[in-house]
């Protein structure tokens, strides 16, 4: 049971990194092309990989109570998670703050490079800090967690990508109706 | 005009307006003299607590104190449009950014030099023992401080919302930096020289400084112009 809910987190936590990888490419693609497509992936990549980082967290918080039996013990893992989670709601409050879509668009991607390039250093900084919490399974994995994690990592690569691909159809709809709405105005 | 010729003009532009109003730096100064005093109603302020939690307690402080200043620096152009004007000037944006970064390190490196003693003084610290590498911390976490701030005011300027999406954008992205500086000012404050235990704390507080400092300078034409 720990084991799967480590596998679960760890799964969730990697297909949300690269859920960020995604979106800084397509954030750094529409800086240099002001396609909106790319704003529209950019965004829909980070919404999906903050969902899958919220359930893997969630599975993080019952794991740590199966393995130390509080619900948050600062394990550094855990906790990376976390701040990159924080970084990356950030990016979604600005979002909705802005109301002019292409300064949206170009804030947005600005804050992506700098939340992708802070995730790594605050990882970093975390482990480096409560190296001495690391909660079990730390170094090796427990035998037969190789097939489990793949496998969950699998369905959870495919979870996000389906994810992606329906925020994406969203945000498009949405852009859409704005247009339409900002015509009707000046009309 | 040369490059550095330039950034001195923003930054001299922007210390002497703040400092003929003063209107971040007062603001800026009570606030960090009030969350001080508020500390110590928190926690019982003896020896062994001081010693483990001051470097927390001061960037706490200076983080807040901070975003006070940072706030003004972008918003303070808006009136009159002195902002488009600014962006129109024949002057690379980094230029501008650099000035305004300039500017704000001088004034919440000053609101922070008056809140250590006034710390020192509230909870009985003998906080000076390591001064020079205290300073160095206090001059490397205060430029990381500054410069996401101040790429995060331009990026705020012209949002409704922007009192609270400065520190809402900032805090997060400060935390490697804030957790480095704390951990060093702690270990400074009670009298030990930096060590092996501390010189990753060090590093990368230095890192993050050059990491963003780059970042921002190569994105500021972005973020001002669009």
């Amino acid at each position: 049971m720990r084991d799967a809910l480590f596998s679960f987190f760890g799964s969730g936590a990697l297909v949300a990194m690269a859920a960020a990888v995604v979106a800084l490419v397509a954030s750094v693609v529409f800086l240099r092309t002001r396609n909106f497509l790319y704003d529209a992936l950019a965004l829909a990549s980070t919404e999906a990989g903050f969902v899958l980082l919220a359930a893997a967290l969630a599975a993080g918080v019952l794991w740590s109570h199966t393995a130390a039996g509080v619900w948050w013990a600062w394990d550094t893992r855990l906790t990376s998670a976390l701040v990159c989670g924080l970084v990356y709601a950030a990016y979604l409050m600005l979002r909705r703050a802005i109301e002019e879509p292409t300064e949206r668009a170009t804030s947005a991607a600005v804050v992506s490079v700098f939340a992708f390039l802070d995730a790594p250093l605050a990882s970093i900084a975390i482990a480096w800090w409560r190296a001495h919490r690391t909660l079990p399974p730390e170094g090796g994995p427990p035998p037969g967690w190789g097939a489990l994690a793949s496998g969950n990592a699998l369905a959870m690569l495919v979870l996000g990508a389906a994810l992606t691909v329906i925020l994406l159809r969203r945000e498009e709809r949405r852009r859409a109706q704005d247009a339409r709405r900002r015509a009707a105005l000046t009309l | 005009m040369g490059y550095f010729r330039q950034v001195a003009v923003v930054a001299f532009k922007d210390l002497r307006a703040e400092l003929r109003t003063k209107e971040a730096i007062n603001a800026s100064l009570a606030f960090s003299i009030v969350i001080l005093l508020l500390f110590s109603f928190a926690f019982d302020p003896s020896e062994d607590t001081m010693r483990e939690i001051s470097g927390g307690l001061l960037w706490i402080v200076f983080a807040f104190a901070g975003t006070l200043t940072l706030n003004r620096s972008f918003a303070r152009e808006l009136p009159n449009d002195c902002l488009d004007a600014l962006i129109a000037a024949p002057l690379p944006a980094s230029a501008l950014f650099l000035g305004k970064c300039l500017a704000n390190y001088a004034l919440v490196l000053a609101v922070e030099l008056v809140s250590l003693p006034v710390f020192g003084i509230f909870y009985n610290v003998r906080w000076a023992r390591q001064f020079p590498e205290l300073l160095l911390v206090l001059l490397l976490g205060t430029w990381a401080l500054t410069v996401i701030g101040t790429i995060f005011s331009a990026l705020t300027v012209n949002i409704k919302l922007r009192e609270v999406m400065l520190p809402m954008l900032t805090y997060p992205i400060l935390i490697p930096a804030l957790m480095s500086a704390m951990q060093l000012t702690t270990a400074l404050v009670g009298g030990t020289a930096i060590n092996s235990d501390t010189i990753d704390s060090l590093k990368m507080l230095i890192g993050f400084d050059i990491v963003f400092t780059a970042v921002s300078l190569a994105l500021v034409e972005t973020v001002l112009v669009g």
